[in-house]
């Protein structure tokens, strides 16, 4: 049984949406989805949503105020950074058990209800061991981005470069939130967070729901499809002090990630992803994240990370990371992972508008969440997989 | 027509129990000044700090053992931002793994010279050898160490 | 709906306590998921899945699994959290079977409540603008159902000796809270005792294409809007109509079915519940609770309740009864069984599962 994308809806991400409810922004986000694939509600079997982490947005269980249909089955998903493709993954089996035909996948990000989204941050870390320390996102991904400048030569110039170059992809997508033409230079000038990471590595808090409907193959038609060809996750430890003496696997290693990549690209059939894959949609927070998703997708090797992101700027025969802007443009948190597979659809589907890549055959989009800890990849292609 | 927002505060009250192994952790810290690691009984690998099984192999720990006081730093972060509710900067935070142990700790490393970032940063990118110090009045809480450059 | 493969209950754990100070709450449930794992009796062999029910706001920790998911195994495993009721969790690692993305699956749920305030937990379910302010909580909407159905012309003469029949098999039942816990203040029609006692519960199953002794024969899951007045009250139709799905994927009546477990917080939700599910008529739910044998013998919410993890705990009770396993609270020897869980807010949304001895 093959699984399609049909349609794809997002409110647009900005920093707070205070003329809408939370109710009002799912039911938007669906709206468009809906309207994407030509469907109304009734011919949705189920619902599928995520929100997290739930004190973010100051609300608990926020999208189940905005059921969507009668009686439909509804489910909740919760896997912090990767809420969004673990929802879009439930849907996707759930068809596959021929449990269901069409599946409405919804996700809400709310923080723009929060007045200090670090706190927040630090009350995820285990309160016996660790709450005390100033333990927050910037931090785990500074602890990891230094480790890399030592083993395999990044700079404080590869990051900015990172940075920048999703900053000016995301001056083609409307419904980013950060629209600003960043520098390298601009970033290396930020002011420091936390060494090595500067400000505007950072992603900005975002608010905006996104949702997708996916359906079975008999539901296709004439609509225009993204096919999941592969879908895996997988979850690690969550002590990081366990991973850094881990053989062949270190803190900066995304064992997870790498994992998963190898399930997904063999159920797509994927096994040269550098050429194969023209789109990648990176969950990547920072700089650092990014360049640590390189050898586990399988673009380069570790030691050539370097090389690579200097190669992105030359050469054109590699593929586009992040032509949204990715979560430099918009970190909408519970949904960023969704939003990364709802990117990918859109140039599979070539709906991309002016961040529209050329010839993709095949996209792929990763989520990445907890202590860089759970991991998903999806790869998406115009024809189902063979 | 004025849109109407709502003041909230998301705060909840939690008793957390730390259970045995980490009670006896904190133990130590408190009484003894030591940290204790604990070893599963199937990878044999020597946990810190100290739990009751390990989530790798699902195998529950048995033996106590001391690690330390001296351990090589792995990787840090040295923060340079202030956000509310946690300490002011600049912190320098640390992954050290204490001698006997497999694996690393975290904790912040305390006594350096914080004038010069880029400086600093480039000492601890040496990878150097630390020291556990406790604070005067151990409270048995993590807290109640941290490291020093040796 | 299904034609897919057989999915079957391989092994089950439960285990309920109270502020259990020896132990933390990822020691809890590192103890239940390797039970449940040793009652399935071959190890971590196969097991490539790992799916979640637990809330962040009952654990306490903003991103639960996180901290939680290695202590249920979920070390290099496709592992998923719902922060959504143990039953739901269960239907999608069936499902998953199913779809044959795994093949061996654990399932795991727990609350415990010993560790937060469960009426705070329970204020902050409900919506921020309308209802927050009004300081309502899970119970007093219980309260609403109880006076609801009373209204209706619900017959309560059985409701003593539905309450002490509850109390009889609560007290029978091994795997029950047989000492702490607490009860929330009740609010009128209800009584203290037909409250909740809360508890610290961890729930965990194993579950596979190999057959063994419990086989899954149908699953339906239902959702009621979100503004209460919009709901059926008293009348649970989300269970109706999950119960309805289970009932017609498993090609079975109501009437055939010889054991049911099924959630509700309050003694009234669960005589509700036996009406939706169509055992009882309208109005003879507390009837039925009070003299069919077949109805919650594990002894209901007064048994222990620990918000999410009661839809998987009422899975293992059906399975232990289906195996003739159950111990002093042993039905006969059941051939099919019915087990149910809700979830947040008040009963939005249920899960029914229909489990058949293989």
């Amino acid at each position: 049984m093959s699984v399609a994308i049909i349609g794809v809806g997002q409110t647009g991400y900005r920093r707070s949406f205070a003329d809408k409810s939370s109710r009002e922004l799912i039911w938007e986000a669906a709206r468009l989805a809906l309207e994407d694939a030509g469907m109304g509600i009734d011919a949705i079997d189920m619902v599928i949503s995520g929100v997290a982490p739930d004190a973010l947005a100051g609300e608990a269980s926020v999208e189940r105020t905005a059921m969507l249909g009668f009686g439909k089955p509804f489910l909740r998903i919760n896997t912090g950074g990767v809420t969004g493709s673990s929802a879009v993954f439930a849907g996707n089996t759930f068809i596959r058990a021929r449990r269901a035909r069409a599946v409405l996948v919804v996700g809400l990000e709310r923080m723009g209800q929060a007045t200090s989204s670090q706190q927040v941050f630090n009350t995820i870390f285990d309160p016996v061991y660790e709450k005390d320390f100033p333990l927050t996102t910037i931090t785990m991904a500074a602890l990891r981005a230094s480790m890399l400048m030592r083993l395999y030569g990044y700079t404080a110039m590869h990051w900015a470069q990172i940075a920048s170059r999703s900053y000016r992809n995301a001056l083609r997508n409307p419904l980013a939130h950060i629209h600003r033409d960043v520098s390298p230079e601009d970033v290396l000038n930020s002011p420091l967070l936390a060494w090595p990471i500067h400000r505007y590595e950072a992603c900005p808090m975002s608010e905006g729901a996104c949702a997708m409907v996916l359906v079975d193959e008999g539901m296709v038609g004439d609509r225009i499809p993204a096919w999941i060809q592969g879908a895996a996750s997988i979850t690690d430890s969550y002590a990081m002090g366990d991973r850094i003496h881990r053989p062949g696997a270190t803190l900066v290693d995304l064992l997870s990630l790498k994992l998963a990549a190898q399930r997904a690209y063999a159920e797509a059939g994927v096994d040269r992803p550098r050429e194969q894959l023209r789109a990648v949609e990176l969950y990547s927070a920072f700089s650092s994240a990014e360049a640590m998703a390189y050898p586990a997708l399988g673009l380069c090797a570790s030691e050539d990370g370097p090389r690579f992101v200097e190669a992105q700027f030359t050469d054109p025969t590699l593929p586009v990371i992040n032509p949204s802007g990715g979560p430099q443009g918009a970190n909408p948190v519970s949904v960023t992972a969704m939003v990364r597979i709802a990117e990918a659809a859109l140039q599979v589907r070539e709906m991309a508008g002016e961040r529209q890549v050329a010839d993709v055959e095949r996209a792929v989009a990763t989520g990445q969440g907890g202590a860089t800890q759970f991991s998903t990849v999806c790869v998406l292609g115009k024809r189902q997989a063979a | 027509m004025e849109l109407v927002t709502i003041e909230g505060k998301w705060d909840f009250n939690y008793t957390y129990f730390a259970g045995e192994s980490a009670s006896r952790f904190f133990h130590e810290l408190r009484e003894n000044q030591r940290i204790m690691g604990t070893r599963c009984t199937k990878c044999e690998k020597l946990l810190v700090p100290a739990r009751a099984y390990c989530d790798v192999c699902m195998s529950v720990t048995d033996e106590w053992v001391e690690v330390g006081p001296e351990g090589t730093l792995e990787t840090f972060t040295i923060i340079t931002t202030a956000f509310p509710g946690l300490p002011k900067p600049p912190i320098v935070m640390a992954y050290v793994t204490l001698d006997g142990a497999d694996t690393a700790l975290i904790n912040l490393v305390h006594g350096m010279d914080l004038s010069d970032i880029e400086k600093a940063a480039q000492k601890l990118n040496a990878l150097p050898r630390v020291r556990v110090e406790f604070i005067d009045e151990p409270k048995g809480r993590i807290t109640d160490f941290s490291f020093k450059l040796i | 709906m299904t034609d897919a493969a057989d999915v079957y209950i391989e092994g089950v754990a439960i285990e309920l306590s109270w502020a259990d100070r020896t132990r933390s709450l990822t020691e809890l449930i590192f103890t239940t998921v390797s039970k449940a794992v040793d009652d399935a009796g071959r190890g971590y062999e196969g097991i490539d899945s790992v799916v979640l029910a637990a809330h962040d706001l009952v654990d306490g920790r903003s991103l639960s699994s996180m901290v939680t998911a290695p202590a249920a195994g979920a070390y290099l495993r496709d592992e998923v959290r719902y922060s959504d009721d143990g039953a739901g969790a269960f239907a999608a690692a069936v499902a998953r079977i199913e779809a044959d993305e795994a093949e061996r699956s654990i399932v795991a749920a727990w609350g415990r409540a010993s560790e937060h305030d469960v009426e705070e937990f329970s204020r902050a379910l409900f919506d921020r603008i309308f209802l927050a302010p009004l300081g309502l909580e899970e119970l007093h909407v219980s309260a609403l159902n109880a006076q609801k159905w009373r209204i209706d012309g619900g017959d309560a003469s059985h409701v003593e000796t539905a309450q002490a029949r509850r109390a009889t098999a609560a007290k029978a039942n091994p795997r029950a809270l047989h000492a702490g816990g607490k009860r929330s203040t009740p609010a009128y029609p209800l009584a203290s005792d037909h409250l909740p006692l809360w508890a610290d519960v961890v729930a965990a199953v194993v579950i596979s294409k190999r057959p063994s002794g419990v086989r899954i024969k149908g699953l339906g899951l239902s959702s009621e809007p979100s503004w209460l007045g919009d709901r059926g009250v008293a009348k649970a139709p989300a269970l109706k109509r999950a119960a309805q799905r289970a009932l017609s994927e498993a090609q079975i009546g109501v009437d055939e079915i010889e054991l049911f477990e099924i959630d509700g917080m309050t003694l009234y939700d669960e005589a509700i519940a036996l009406e939706a599910i169509g055992l009882a008529a309208t109005g003879e739910g507390m009837r039925s609770l009070a003299h069919d044998p077949r109805c919650n013998p594990s002894g209901g919410s007064m048994a222990g309740y620990g918000v999410p993890a009661m839809g998987l705990a009422r899975i293992v009770e059906a399975t232990l009864q289906l195996r003739g396993a159950a111990g002093p609270v042993q039905q006969g020897r059941p051939r099919t069984a019915m087990a149910s869980g809700q979830s947040v807010t008040a009963a939005q949304t249920q899960t029914v599962v229909v489990l058949e001895a293989a």
